[in-house]
């Protein structure tokens, strides 16, 4: 199950950041999505480490916790999109496809040409269409 | 999907938009028309590179960027490639295109004739020199798009636009280091 999902614009500069549990955890996973910037900050600069992953915007795990794994996502825009989950077991190919799709919703939101470039999404049908992703995932849901 | 609209009633927006602009709303100063529809431009370019970037890798250096506005984004938007691409190496890219589409409409002959009927003041700018004013008008919105795609993949750069023969059009990009 996802329960935390972000974007990050290119300054480190949250855009969206929207957690999906129902505990009041919410400024756990805010400091797991913060924290997580370094690590892709360290994929990229280091590219060595990571081989194959160089230049691909899914940037896969980026770290396990105890109860959480959390996976990054770079745009060629530089904007930052992180998800954390509680499933332990999942195919990369479904994690790829979340974030295709989570990519797809974010690019949808900012063509509004009322976004305001650089600030927080506010959009409610992107809020709506990042939930039901959310909930529609899970091995065999890619559909 | 995306949905469609015909390419004329795009062309005929873009050319409203920049007459509104230069001759409506800030007629009496043309920089900071010129700053206006630039900032446009910069926008649009701002979220169409965000969409035609979706599906590939990322870029490497700043050659592999300005080779996918040349090639990718340019037929996105023209249907066709940029025609020549050079570069001085030091950041510095001039684009040409032989026939730049959004300058196809504007009668460049017509302009100066029309120009002289109504022409008593004799401060007032030459025809040519107002009808090469009126043209580069509509060039700060290309130029706006190319900086606002290029800013969105971490290039801070700045853009101008040289239309010495007509209508090919040359924009030259250099690359804030």
């Amino acid at each position: 199950m996802i329960v935390c999902v972000a974007v990050v614009g290119h300054e480190n500069n949250p855009l969206y950041l929207q957690s999906f549990t129902e505990a009041d955890d919410a400024l756990k996973l805010h400091h797991i999505v913060h924290s997580s910037l370094d690590v892709i900050d360290e994929r990229v600069n280091n590219p060595k480490k990571s081989g194959s992953t160089l230049n691909e915007t899914f940037l896969g795990l980026l770290y396990p916790t105890e109860n959480y794994k959390v996976y990054g996502y770079l745009t060629n825009t530089k904007v930052k999109l992180i998800m954390v989950m509680t499933d332990l077991d999942v195919k990369d190919a479904d994690v790829r496809s979340f974030f295709r799709r989570f990519h797809a919703a974010y690019v949808d939101a900012v063509s509004n040409p009322f976004h305001v470039p650089g600030k927080t999404t506010t959009s409610k049908s992107f809020g709506q269409r990042v939930g039901s992703m959310v909930k529609s995932f899970g091995p065999g849901a890619t559909a | 999907m995306g949905r469609e609209v015909a390419e004329t009633c795009m062309e005929g927006m873009i050319l409203e938009m920049v007459s509104a602009y230069s001759t409506r709303f800030y007629a009496t100063k043309p920089d900071l028309a010129a700053r206006r529809i630039e900032a446009i431009g910069y926008q649009v370019g701002l979220q169409l590179s965000e969409r035609y970037t979706t599906e590939r890798p990322r870029f490497g250096d700043h050659l592999e960027a300005i080779k996918f506005i040349c090639k990718d984004f340019w037929s996105e938007l023209f249907n066709k490639q940029i025609d020549n691409l050079r570069t001085n190496h030091r950041g510095t890219f001039v684009l040409q295109d032989n026939r730049f589409r959004w300058l196809t409409r504007i009668p460049i002959n017509s302009l100066p004739n029309k120009m002289d009927a109504s022409q008593h003041d004799p401060s007032a700018p030459t025809p040519d020199n107002k009808a090469a004013q009126d043209t580069s008008m509509h060039l700060y919105f290309p130029c706006g798009i190319i900086r606002g795609a290029l800013s969105s993949l971490g290039i801070p750069c700045a853009v101008s636009a040289d239309i010495s023969n007509l209508p090919a059009c040359s924009f030259v990009v250099r690359i804030k280091a």
